[in-house]
């Protein structure tokens, strides 16, 4: 191993890594030192608040000098300058540190860097054998909560006031943790959330020999998947897939690439077998995938299918089952008396739903042909050695997984791309089991989770609160519904804080090491279990060490690697082949298999799914993933009853009407085939807001109230509704949404028939980035389906005013080709890039004294991005990755609303074609960087201006807010700081603060500096403040650092050190954009030139260049490093060995408004379908491509022999 | 004196009845009398009516401090702006203001070198209400940035950064051609001030013995110092005249094409950028001629009250009106037509992005504006072919009131729903503003209207000078003239 890379001791006192400096420095003294430094919360009242004491608690994050490393703290007394620099550590430098966020039954391997013992930055770890550095938008955003002001953040203990209310107090930590002694017994109930940690299973397993029950609960449970495969198998095993492998994937309800644990890895391995060289292939059809999602919702796996089926959740079932049954007698195989049972299952399918495939208009239902021909291009691969791959959903109940691996057997893609490995079930009990079990007197600790909020409807907490003796509480927030109900509150520690381990899909071992000692003393899990079992080891590094030791034997170097690498090679799962127990998955399936009643108008389908943002309710309070729009809504902060346009127009009548507000801004010229296209959702009547009606959703008699939205694509009469919201915690996100989990039952976790809507007569502010939602038949995304690109290599190129017939008459022998397509002779007429270098006599190199492409002539690295349409999916990993390099803040609901939110890169979602069954497409759009930028001219004070390396840069301290620049912009990429939203405390109503009123209100923001009632700057005009005190007053927190109640409010502190330190926190009044990184471009500069720097002074001036230049993949912006899909490639566009520069080449590449002349050096790869002809809901051109055609009397694919604009029925 | 003079044995003839023009001054009056009529707007007891209006303005002018005040101590969030739609209300009202304030400059430069005669009646008052209308059009593009305290970076200005302004954006033409403008033409206006503010000081001087009650002797006192000190030693000598007869023409050719350039300048603001619907060449022209329309508009909303209340309707008469109304009427018509042909362009050009863009104006989310654009500034001026229309005070002042709507709306139109739904759909926003902009633009109303009351109450608002040199009795060769009275 590479001891250069890792931070490492060399005095003997302490040990060779800084992460078991805790352990080693466990003394007397060392403790005291911990004690006194990072006291429970009593001494925290007492201490004043302010940034230097702040830091003072952050400085202790590095190692002591005395034990030699850099890392979780450094003391106080050593804050002076290192008169002994500890080793590797550089101050201003990052460091690196291999870790891992766990999840359910798995973990995200990371990577994440750290500014002075402050995690910043987290990164995918790409030297995992199952990842390629690509991570979700949870483990992206997963750093702000480190830093969440609402954290427990102390010791709490209940107690009784006068009136018999109960509360928490805070008390000292050491009275509390007494609360856990004498718990080791029988009548102990622990309920926990799920873990794929070695550690806490042993540690579970010691104390369930002392006799303490074990109560499992997960409100979104992916369980599901490797109970029906035990069944179907035989043994415990568990299924991963494999869908890089895969030629066809059919997905019944399982949104795969959104909201399916580890996602991120199955969009990486989506992407991989969608991915379309021109330089590999001719004929892309037959190197793509394709994908067949049949489901209720429209999903992200949805949006991304070339054939969708459109069918309530609950009834994928007997989709899946006729899907089975076409597979069995397509194969001929002998399956016995179920396919009688299959059939009468699926009998009156068509009927049943009349309106799920009406693509035609023509009245004909056509759900049997298109799983028929769905089923056969499946079987039609495997007969050719193919594989395939059939997936049903966590929604779905195991009768659905089990058709779904029978199919998968037919299609003999058991072990090739359905894995199975072994796994052994936790054996601790359901959450129902711990209601049913719990008897007065006993103790509950309820570690994580907040199951007295997420728990089924059904489960009253407030009987098990008052029969419990204790009730003891580990959580990461003090406030919220389990908490409230607690005897003892223990803080929780944020995994960045934490030792522990945990094993990722694939059965890898890998370590959760902390970045930062926990920042208000919070406990880990493991921590407390091993007090509860009064073990002699409380410390979790020890526990989490010993259990490596026993997985992978004694052994510093062994540790350390593993340490190192962050995770431990070849400790994946074995591969388990089993066969396919026709028999018993017969018995289990004609046992469960439940034909739910069709819904119907007044008797509607609920369908819950797990939030891209919060999750199931533990990301309720991080601003960043609230912020971020739900990638197929584009709704933000909120949950909706998502319902279809047929749902709504039944359900409302006349009202819908108002709902609809199908613009016509031209309607009367699309295709009549096309039908009249969506356009904005809801109205805008007021102020082009969404201001949408509220609806009464009543289910088992219960009922919640939220605004409607139409999502075309939805089954109809099935309302969508996103669970985790309306949690109340904490002054982010408290008010978002409300809680679906009041009508959630344990019986019908994932979807329920029989719910009513009706009109609550209210209305309720959505506030939605994207209100158009249709293209309009512009091409700014370009679409060709994968059979005609073999024909059509040049198709980008015929849209728009920049396609050949367009602009013939303006330039001669134009394309508008790029300057490197100069050997295709087109670049004559192409004028020099403005900034480009002269040559001169002396021999200098300029791009007008050589031959080749122009742009290579600079002697300067040419920065230039490509974003490949076919493979992105639109998950949103980039989008908050950037949030998080970039320091762009949040600005709050009511600020989306009128649309000012600040996210540089924007994933815009294009619907197209019919209203009922869209197509969608999705394109990330940062800034351009054109290379004659139109925002460059126009800004007064040179505020933004070109460099030579091609980068449009913005200098904010120049940037006296003129706003030309973005109205110029035609991407209109960039962001303008509208109010000093850095500055700005979190949910400050009228002045005070109100946990749930995070930037609801009109006047939140308005009113800060001159409202008299705004404690935060006691009533003083802003500049007066700030000609006082920058930095006092109108900022996060109180002045006085104290909430009313006297606690201590660290907000500003936190949010101060959750910023990047490499980049400019800007203030109100700039205009800001992506940069491609420009910091990290610049730090691997000069990194690059360290390392030359001996190597280049002997070179000739040509070759010096070339070796002075960053190698290709050193720079990798923050969203190119994000994306599972590794859609975004970024580079010098002027090496002819770079990635970028190949994919530039490509056929499909193009630029967005090419015409313009802008010439942006961020350009796309054209998106690729890959349908089925033989599919009833088969287009023959891409819906886009047809509105392009309808809008501009074009035809893009005109010598297309046959075919018409029109939709062709090919059967 | 005249009567004393043997009467030449020259005959002047009158001349034919067909070729008579109307007096511009009426009812023959002497050139005393208009000294004394517009000298007497300052001399006479304040009217209550301009008490009631100063305080009204004064209160609506509040707007503008506490619009301001919040706006630079909170943020350019605390108007309507978004993205995509970073230029809402703001830059209307400067375009709007900025319009208005061409018409003065017109009428005193243009009509001068034209040899119009008439303009002699309303040209101080017009060029005083281009100055205010000036400098309430500077305010906002002074207060629209993010960070107000930093705009002296738009300037020229040597620094210790090295930095200079960029010259290639049409905002720093904006800060040329508007500054430019404002210095010219308050230099024009106190030119043509002198030799009646030299009238003034020597009336007040006169009077003066007579004043025995101590305030107004005090009045009298300051009045005769500030008339005198700003009449700057104006004695009315030959010389004197001479040399402001070469000044005043000088100015004159000088703001000529000033009048042209700083509508078109801001019309730059749009026309250089690339934005379907601000991306067009006509706008220069279109611009230019929609301040005429809109300054003359406003011009009429002002006098026509002013001279009823002044009762000095013999010497801004109805023929001057009448011949407002017609500039009203030709300029309203090269707008409506530069509004046809920008969409006959959109159409022409066959940029669908641009076609967009003005089918979006017409029937978008936005087109009351666009509909109120087009009723105001090309329906309502066509009544002013009718001789009733456009000699009716009253009728004039209601269609110059829509025109002021219209010219507001157009450049709403131009600035608000070209952004909001541009190039990308994705991007597409909405605007609507909110209180602060609306009490900020109002608040301009106040100010603006306070000048003018203030200007009117203490400088003479018809340049004494010049009408008496268009009466009958100046021209020695008219058969009323040769000063007989």
């Amino acid at each position: 191993m590479n001891d250069n890379l890792t931070p490492t001791n060399e005095q003997k006192s302490g040990p060779r890594y800084w992460r078991s400096l805790e352990h080693k420095a466990d003394s007397p003294e060392f403790r005291a030192f911990v004690e006194k430094e990072f006291p429970s919360g009593v001494d925290l009242i007492d201490d004043p608040v302010s940034r230097r004491n702040f830091m003072k608690i952050m400085s202790a994050s590095f190692a002591l000098a005395g034990l030699g490393v850099s890392g979780c703290r450094r003391p106080e007394h050593k804050i002076l300058p290192f008169s002994k620099m500890p080793e590797n550590y550089v101050h201003g430098a990052p460091q690196l540190y291999a870790t891992s966020m766990p999840t359910r039954q798995s973990a995200v391997p990371l990577v994440v860097k750290s500014y002075d013992g402050r995690p910043i930055k987290i990164e995918g770890n790409a030297e995992h054998p199952n990842s390629n550095g690509g991570t979700d938008q949870y483990a992206q955003a997963s750093i702000l909560s480190l830093y969440d002001p609402d954290r427990g953040l102390n010791f709490k203990l209940g107690e009784t006031d006068d009136k018999g209310e109960k509360s928490l107090r805070v008390i000292a930590k050491a009275k509390v943790l007494e609360e856990l002694d004498d718990l080791a017994n029988g009548k102990t109930h622990v309920l926990m959330e799920q873990s794929s940690s070695p550690s806490r299973a042993r540690l579970v397993a010691g104390l369930k020999a002392k006799g303490v029950h074990f109560y499992e609960y997960e409100p979104v449970d992916f369980s599901v998947h490797a109970e029906a495969a035990s069944i179907a198998f035989g043994s415990p095993v568990k299924p991963t897939y494999k869908f890089d492998k895969a030629k066809a994937i059919l997905s019944l309800d399982c949104d795969f690439l959104g909201t399916e644990e580890s996602a991120f890895e199955n969009i990486s391995g989506f992407a991989a077998g969608r991915r379309v060289n021109d330089d590999d292939t001719e004929n892309p059809a037959e190197v793509m995938n394709r994908l067949y999602s049949v489901e209720g919702l429209l999903s992200l796996t949805g949006t991304n299918a070339d054939h969708r089926l459109r069918i309530p959740t609950g009834s994928v079932g007997r989709v899946a089952a006729l899907a089975l049954k076409e597979a069995i007698e397509q194969n001929d195989v002998n399956a016995g008396e179920i396919v009688g049972e299959l059939e009468t299952f699926v009998k009156d399918l068509d009927n049943d739903f009349p309106k799920s495939h009406a693509v035609d208009g023509d009245g004909e239902v056509r759900t049997t042909k298109w799983v028929h021909e769905c089923v056969a291009d499946l079987v039609r691969l495997a007969k050719r050695g193919e594989k395939t791959l059939v997936v049903a959903g966590y929604r779905q109940p195991k009768e659905v997984h089990l058709a779904a691996m029978g199919i998968n057997a037919i299609l003999q893609n058991i072990g090739e791309t359905l894995l199975l490995q072994a796994h052994k079930p936790s054996g601790n009990g359901t959450i129902q089991a711990l209601a049913a079990g719990f008897k007065k007197g006993d103790n509950l600790v309820v570690l994580g989770g907040d199951p007295a909020y997420n728990a089924p409807a059904d489960i009253d907490w407030d009987a098990i609160g008052s029969k419990a003796e204790k009730f003891i509480r580990h959580g990461f927030y003090s406030v919220d519904d389990t908490s409230k109900r607690a005897t003892a509150f223990i803080p929780a520690a944020h995994y960045l804080e934490s030792w522990g381990d945990a094993r990722t899909s694939d059965g890898t071992l890998v370590p959760v090491q902390p970045l930062i000692a926990p920042l208000f003393g919070g406990l880990t899990e493991l921590e407390v279990l091993a007090r509860i079992a009064g073990a002699e080891e409380t410390d979790p590094h020890k526990i989490t060490r010993a259990t490596f030791e026993a997985i992978a034997g004694n052994g510093d170097r062994k540790w350390d690697k593993f340490l190192h690498d962050g995770f431990l090679a070849d400790s994946a799962a074995d591969k388990v082949f089993a066969e396919f127990d026709i028999s018993a998955a017969s018995a289990a399936w004609k046992k469960g298999a439940k034909k739910v009643t069709p819904p119907a108008n007044g008797d509607l389908e609920v369908t819950f799914f797990r939030d891209h943002s919060v999750d199931d309710g533990r990301w309720g309070n991080n601003g960043w993933l609230l912020e971020t729009p739900n990638p197929v809504t584009r709704i933000t902060w909120d949950n909706v009853l998502l319902v279809s346009l047929n749902t709504a127009q039944e359900l409302l009548g006349s009202e819908a009407k108002d709902l609809l507000d199908f613009e016509e801004v031209d309607g009367k010229e699309y295709d009549k085939k096309l039908g009249e296209l969506p356009g904005r959702f809801g109205f805008h009547s007021e102020s082009g807001r969404f201001l949408q009606k509220e609806y009464k959703l009543t289910l088992n008699g219960k009922s919640v109230k939220g605004a409607i939205w139409l999502l075309p694509g939805m089954a109809d009469n099935t309302v969508g509704v996103a669970l985790g919201y309306g949690r109340g915690v904490g002054r982010v996100g408290g008010a978002a949404g409300f809680n679906a989990y009041d009508v959630r039952t344990a019986g019908e976790k994932h979807f329920a028939v029989g719910a009513k809507l009706e009109s609550a007569g209210s209305k309720y502010e959505v506030a939605c980035t994207q209100e158009q939602g249709v293209m309009d038949g512009r091409p700014v995304v370009r679409e060709c389906n994968a059979d005609d690109y073999s024909t059509h290599k040049d198709f980008v190129k015929h849209f728009d005013l920049d396609s050949i017939h367009h602009t013939t008459h303006l330039i001669k022998g134009d394309d508008r080709g790029y300057p490197w397509e100069k050997d295709q002779g087109q670049d004559k007429e192409f004028p020099a890039s403005p900034y480009m270098k002269k040559g001169d006599d002396k021999g200098n190199l300029g791009n007008d004294k050589i031959s080749g492409p122009k742009l290579m002539d600079i002697e300067r690295q040419q920065w230039g991005m490509v974003i490949d349409l076919s493979t992105c999916v639109g998950c949103n990993a980039c989008v908050v990755a950037c949030q998080s390099e970039n320091n762009i803040p949040i600005v709050g609901k009511h600020q989306v609303a009128i649309g000012r939110e600040m996210s540089w890169i924007n994933i815009h979602r294009y619907f197209s074609g019919d209203e009922h069954n869209p197509q969608v497409t999705y394109q990330g759009v940062g800034c351009q960087h054109c290379e004659d930028a139109p925002c460059e001219s126009v800004c007064p004070v040179n505020a933004t201006v070109h460099d030579e390396e091609g980068l449009n840069l913005m200098a904010y301290n120049r940037c006296v807010g003129t706003r030309y620049c973005s109205n110029n912009c035609p991407y209109k990429v960039r962001r303008f700081n509208y109010y000093d939203y850095n500055r700005r405390p979190m949910g400050v109503d009228d002045g005070e603060r109100k946990p749930g009123k995070f930037f609801n209100d009109d006047n939140d923001l308005n009113n800060s500096p001159l409202h008299p009632g705004n404690k935060s700057s006691n009533g003083e005009w802003e500049l007066i403040r700030w000609y006082k005190d920058p930095s006092r007053g109108s900022v996060p927190g109180l002045d006085d650092g104290k909430k009313e109640n006297g606690e201590f409010d660290p907000e500003w502190d936190l949010i101060k050190l959750s910023k990047n330190p490499n980049v400019s926190v800007r203030m109100r009044g700039v205009m800001e954009k992506c940069t491609y990184c420009v910091q990290r471009i610049q730090s691997a500069k000069i990194e690059h030139k360290a390392k030359v720097r001996d190597t280049v002074e002997n070179l000739e001036s040509e070759e010096k260049i070339s070796t002075l230049d960053v190698p290709d993949g050193t720079i990798v912006t923050a969203c190119e490093q994000a994306c599972p899909a590794n859609s975004i490639t970024f580079g010098d566009i002027s090496d002819p060995k770079s990635e970028v520069y190949r994919l530039k080449r490509q056929n499909r590449n193009y630029s967005v408004l090419g015409f313009l002349d802008t010439r942006p050096r961020t350009t796309y790869l054209a998106k690729l379908r890959n349908p089925n002809a033989l599919m009833p809901d088969y287009f023959d051109i891409p819906n886009t491509v047809k509105e392009y055609d309808a809008k501009n009397h074009g035809e893009v694919f005109k010598s297309k022999e046959g075919k018409t604009n029109g939709k062709e029925s090919k059967h | 004196m005249a009567h004393d003079v043997v009467p030449s044995s020259v005959k002047i003839a009158p001349p034919p009845v067909e070729l008579e023009r109307p007096a511009l001054v009426e009812n023959n009056h002497s050139i005393g009398w208009i000294s004394d009529t517009v000298a007497g707007v300052i001399e006479n007891k304040t009217p209550g009516w301009w008490k009631l209006a100063i305080s009204l303005s004064l209160f609506v002018s509040l707007g503008l401090p506490l619009g301001l005040v919040y706006l630079i101590s909170t943020g350019v969030g605390v108007w309507g702006l978004n993205h995509p739609v970073a230029w809402g209300w703001a830059i209307v009202n400067f375009v709007w203001w900025i319009g208005i304030g061409h018409a003065g400059t017109l009428i005193s430069a243009i009509l001068f070198l034209l040899r119009q005669k008439w303009r002699t009646s309303i040209n101080r008052a017009s060029e005083a209400m281009t100055i205010f209308a000036v400098m309430c059009a500077g305010i906002f593009p002074g207060v629209h940035v993010g960070r107000i305290w930093f705009d002296w970076w738009l300037f020229p200005l040597p620094n210790a950064n090295s930095i200079w302004p960029q010259f290639r954006s049409p905002l720093l033409w904006d800060v040329f051609a508007v500054s430019t403008y404002f210095t010219v033409s308050v230099l024009f206006w106190y030119m043509g001030l002198i030799p009646d503010l030299a009238t003034m000081r020597d009336r007040f001087r006169k009077v003066a013995g007579k004043v025995t009650e101590p305030a107004a002797r005090l009045r009298n006192k300051i009045a005769q110092f500030l008339y005198g000190a700003f009449s700057l030693g104006w004695t009315g000598s030959n010389r004197h005249w001479s040399n402001y007869e070469k000044a005043y023409l000088l100015l004159a050719g000088l703001s000529t094409p000033l009048v042209l350039s700083v509508h078109s300048i801001v019309s730059f603001d749009f026309a250089v950028s690339q934005l379907p619907g601000w991306h067009t060449t006509i706008f220069p022209p279109y611009f230019v001629a929609g301040a005429v329309f809109g300054g003359f508009a406003m011009v009429m909303t002002l006098m026509i009250p002013l001279v009823s209340l002044y009762r000095l309707n013999e010497i801004v008469t109805i023929r001057h009106l009448a011949v407002m109304s017609k500039v009203i009427l030709v300029t309203g018509s090269i707008v409506g037509y530069a509004y046809g042909m920008e969409f006959f362009i959109a159409y022409y050009g066959g940029n669908p992005y641009e076609l967009y863009a003005f089918k979006n104006r017409a029937f978008g989310d936005m087109n009351w504006s666009y509909w109120w654009m087009i009723s105001c500034n090309v329906l309502a001026p066509q009544f002013f072919w009718f001789k009733w229309c456009r000699t009716t005070p009253w009728f004039i002042w209601v269609i110059c009131g829509f025109v002021n709507i219209g010219m507001w709306m157009e450049r709403f139109v131009i600035v608000v729903t070209s952004l909001h739904n541009d190039f990308m759909p994705g991007n597409w926003g909405y605007y609507s503003p909110t209180w602060v902009d609306m009490i900020t633009y109002f608040g301009t109303f106040g100010f603006f209207m306070t000048l003018f009351l203030l200007f009117c109450r203490f400088l003479p608002l018809i340049a004494i000078s010049e009408v008496k040199g268009v009466t009958a009795q100046a021209d020695p060769h008219h058969p009323l003239g040769g000063a007989k009275h």
